[in-house]
């Protein structure tokens, strides 16, 4: 954690995140009109009234983008998190156990990756209909771990062969214990990776599928915005607030995300890790200090 | 040889899981299943189409297995059914056609973005710390986390309402006939550019960065170490000895991202409005054509294993240990 | 003692930190005369490997080779040349086995373009003019030339190790710096080499320097040996008197964990 919070990566990555979350909860505060009602003309542009405007049902842009941001949140570390559950103990079990249970496990891992995600969640969330952001985040957590699945078994597989866990099993402990306080904490890092992954995987899969009409239209959401948006043909008509608000949000929370899976990943790998060192380095061959 | 036959099979397993999919996800849901798949139709179908597609997709009397049986029997046929929103036309036939748009888009995106971000990954891992290092690192970084969706949206509204460079949709001029012509072929092109350039932005920097990790990995290694001892030329170190190499993991890489590269050119097309199977996708969700989504699946499953086996080939040819075992 | 063919003066090695550097050698200075066999030991981590390196010129950031080392080779400083000299030097006056030979083979690439690469970059050879050579450097190695079509996994570790070593005199290199390089082996092979090396030495009449933890073979197979204690090289002596009379502390701090090569089997 202290290594995390050194690196500057991860320190813009947390701020953006950061700051995006305390603008959702601050909703309230920040708008004072409802996000879910029609607030005045249809398509505004941008002014006083309504710094971001008005989508063409004459809701305030800038009131949905604030809420919507609750709902992104919610559903991607929601569903990130079930995602990453999923695969961490499917990965330990299949790694730990090997044999039978490996087999078996193994074989759905692979078999999952090879499906197109989106293309499978497309119809699952046509057959459930409107999907609220609740359902979006259940199907996303009983589909998509399978990557993670995977490498945290490789991770268990390397781990399940050091000493501590095996004068563990020497002392007689449960399996569940061994996976649960031995396996578990040392594959930590990959776990980390896997689920500010599946983060962002999980605020871009939603906001796509209800882009593409498979959400609950009713749900205040990023996404629901770019659908709306889109059916309204904001940007022939000229409503580009309508459709560049929930755009930017996206990207500036995709970015955050990004900075702090780069910076987790270079922590885990010290390969990776540039630092300050090649810095100190070009000044001192510049100065004649020294070369290679 | 036996690599590849395992694969095969493997495939053939995973083709047949999405095949179960679409066969019991309208049993499971509640209500009445065939009421769920052609009801939006259901009033204008004549009785006997009706009868034909619920053969098509297993709604047979018997027992679950055999209604199974019959479902894949279809599928194994070629019988996909028919579109609802399209009648009469057979899923086949308005998905194929959209495929083939979808694969030119797809494939050439992906082709120049894997072409074009594993170089720019050599370089900038060659280049460990410089300032090329540094911009294409970042420039990755911000490409890769923004969704396709947003991505295409700005795009479209940069180039193709603001500056108005390029057509804001179809994959062709509509006055023109298709044919190999010069002047249609010109007109693909030009429609092309921005959804190209949009599925380029998102593809790009996945392959750098994970180019860039891979050498940054290898070039510790002692036979590129031992490879600079024996005096080659930096330019046969990097392309010879650490991009060779690391050029494996990335090609394996490749096959994962195959399916988000189909998801991205999904969302680009709907946005673009290009022909391709998002946009038949897209229309098919709003009329809850339930046909051609599961159609899709096995479709976009089907492309995703061949992409898929051609990776494992190229594996194999790439790496000398894989080819003796 | 004759002309020295490598003379390496004052070598300080650094690499530098995010914040603090880690000096890796500390003002080394020593002589290497022809056709001598010189040995570096101490501990991993003692900088032995670091200074081989260097050699060579092969340091990357954020190692540093800090100003006032020398490295003579023939009395030319290597430290001095140009790009394109580096490059022409390497291999064809000091060539290198690595730590784990069984890894400095390209797994990709068969041993024949390995030879290749190297034969065209310095003497220009065709690829059957390479092959030739090939197949003369292979027969050195004891290793069927037939096989120079195959990839490096089809052979054996201590069979990887002589390819090596067949690449290394390939050029003809006035030294050979052998870094560790039977760690990786087991004992049988590993002799077999180094008296395969010792051979090749006495008929082509180059210069090793023989880096190793393991001081009892070293006194076997060197002329004289130097010590390195923390980057430092704190006694260097014929390996006769590195054996009969060490000097230092830690000479004989090193001696005492041998306790069994007390015998007295000096070649």
């Amino acid at each position: 954690m202290k290594t995390l919070l050194k690196n500057r990566k991860a320190l813009v990555g947390l701020a953006i995140i950061a700051t995006i979350a305390i603008l959702a909860i601050a909703a309230p505060w920040l708008t004072e009109y409802n996000p879910a009602t029609r607030t005045g003309r249809p398509h505004q542009a941008p002014s006083m009234d309504h710094i971001l405007g008005t989508t063409r049902i004459g809701q305030d842009v800038f009131a949905r983008v604030l809420y919507g941001a609750r709902t992104s949140l919610m559903v991607g570390f929601g569903a990130g998190l079930l995602i990453t559950v999923v695969g961490t103990v499917l990965g330990i079990v299949s790694g730990y156990r090997g044999g039978k249970t490996d087999e078996v496990i193994s074989f759905f891992t692979n078999m999952v990756l090879v499906v197109p995600n989106l293309p499978l969640l497309l119809v699952l969330a046509a057959f459930i209909g409107q999907a609220s952001p609740v359902v979006i985040a259940l199907i996303l957590g009983a589909t998509s771990w399978a990557w993670g699945a995977r490498v945290t078994r490789a991770e268990t597989l390397s781990v399940k062969q050091k000493d501590f866990v095996k004068s563990a099993e020497m002392m007689g402990e449960k399996q569940w214990r061994i996976m649960a306080f031995e396996i578990f904490p040392n594959v930590i890092s990959i776990v980390g990776i896997n689920f500010i992954g599946s983060v962002i995987f999980a605020i871009i899969t939603q906001a796509t599928l209800e882009f593409l009409g498979l959400g609950d239209p009713r749900a205040i959401s990023w996404g629901n915005m770019l659908f709306a948006a889109q059916k309204a043909s904001a940007l022939s008509v000229g409503a580009w607030w309508e459709i560049l608000t929930p755009c930017f949000a996206l990207a500036f929370l995709g970015i955050g995300m990004s900075l702090l899976n780069f910076a987790v990943d270079e922590i885990a790998n010290p390969r990776l890790r540039t630092g300050n060192r090649l810095g100190r380095w070009s000044l001192l061959v510049r100065n004649g200090e020294g070369r290679l | 040889m036996a690599f590849l036959l395992r694969r095969l099979g493997f495939y053939l397993a995973a083709f047949l899981a999405a095949a179960t999919i679409n066969f019991f996800l309208p049993r499971l849901m509640p209500g009445d299943p065939i009421q769920l798949m052609f009801s939006s139709a259901g009033a204008e179908l004549p009785p006997e189409s009706l009868e034909s597609l619920k053969l098509t997709f297993g709604f047979v009397d018997g027992p679950l297995w055999k209604q199974y049986l019959t479902y894949i029997g279809s599928i194994f046929t070629g019988d996909l059914g028919r579109s609802i929103k399209y009648f009469p036309l057979p899923v086949t036939s308005v998905l194929g056609h959209a495929l083939i748009w979808t694969l030119v888009l797809m494939g050439t995106a992906t082709i120049i973005s894997f072409v074009l971000g594993t170089w720019l990954g050599v370089m900038a891992a060659w280049k460990r710390g410089s300032r090329f290092d540094v911009i294409v690192s970042v420039t990755s970084i911000f490409a890769t986390s923004v969704p396709a969706v947003v991505t295409s949206l700005i795009v479209l509204f940069v180039f193709g309402f603001t500056l108005d460079w390029f057509p804001n949709g179809y994959a062709a001029d509509p006055s023109l006939d298709p044919a190999f012509t010069l002047q249609y072929i010109s007109s693909v092109a030009y429609h092309g550019v921005l959804p190209m350039l949009t599925l380029c932005t998102v593809l790009i920097g996945g392959f750098t960065v994970t180019m860039r990790n891979n050498m940054i990995n290898l070039l510790g290694e002692d036979y590129i170490v031992m490879a600079r001892a024996k005096g080659l030329s930096d330019r046969r170190v990097m392309l010879w000895y650490a991009a060779r190499n690391a050029l494996l993991p990335t090609v394996s890489s490749l096959a994962i991202a195959i399916g988000t590269i189909l998801g991205g050119s999904l969302v680009t097309e709907v946005v673009f409005n290009y022909p391709g199977l998002g946009n038949v996708l897209y229309q098919a969700i709003l009329a809850r054509d339930y046909p051609v989504i599961q159609g899709q699946l096995l479709i976009m499953t089907a492309t995703m294993l061949v992409a898929n086996f051609i990776v494992d080939v190229s594996y194999v040819l790439l790496d000398p240990r894989l080819k003796a075992a | 003692m004759s002309q020295p063919f490598l003379s390496i003066k004052n070598l300080t090695i650094d690499y530098i930190g995010d914040e603090t550097d880690f000096r890796a050698v500390d003002n080394v200075s020593f002589d290497v005369a022809p056709g001598e066999v010189f040995g570096l030991a101490g501990e991993s981590g003692c900088g032995k490997s670091t200074l081989a390196f260097a050699i060579s010129r092969l340091h990357r950031p954020p190692a540093l080779i800090r100003k006032g080392s020398e490295i003579l080779l023939d009395g030319r400083d290597v430290l001095d040349l140009d790009p394109k000299a580096l490059a022409a030097f390497r291999w064809r006056e000091v060539a290198m086995v690595f730590q784990s030979a069984m890894n400095s083979l390209n797994p990709v690439l068969r041993i024949e373009a390995q030879f290749y690469d190297v034969l065209k970059a310095h003497l220009g050879l065709t690829k059957a003019q390479a092959r030739e050579r090939t197949a003369e450097m292979l027969k050195l190695v004891d290793i069927n030339p037939d096989r120079m079509g195959d990839y490096p996994h089809q052979f054996s570790g201590g069979m990887r190790q002589r390819i090596v070593i067949a690449i290394c005199l390939a050029l003809g290199p006035k030294l050979v710096v052998m870094d560790e390089p039977t760690t990786a082996l087991d004992v049988v092979v590993q002799r077999e080499i180094l008296q395969r090396i010792n051979e090749l030495r006495r008929k082509l009449g180059f210069s090793v320097l023989f880096i190793t933890h393991d001081l009892g073979l070293m006194v076997q197979f060197c002329d004289r040996i130097g010590i390195m204690l923390g980057g430092k090289l704190v006694e260097q002596n014929t390996a006769e008197a590195i054996y009969k009379t060490p000097q230092h502390d830690y000479t004989k701090k090193l001696w005492a964990s041998f306790p069994s090569l007390h015998g007295g089997v000096l070649a």
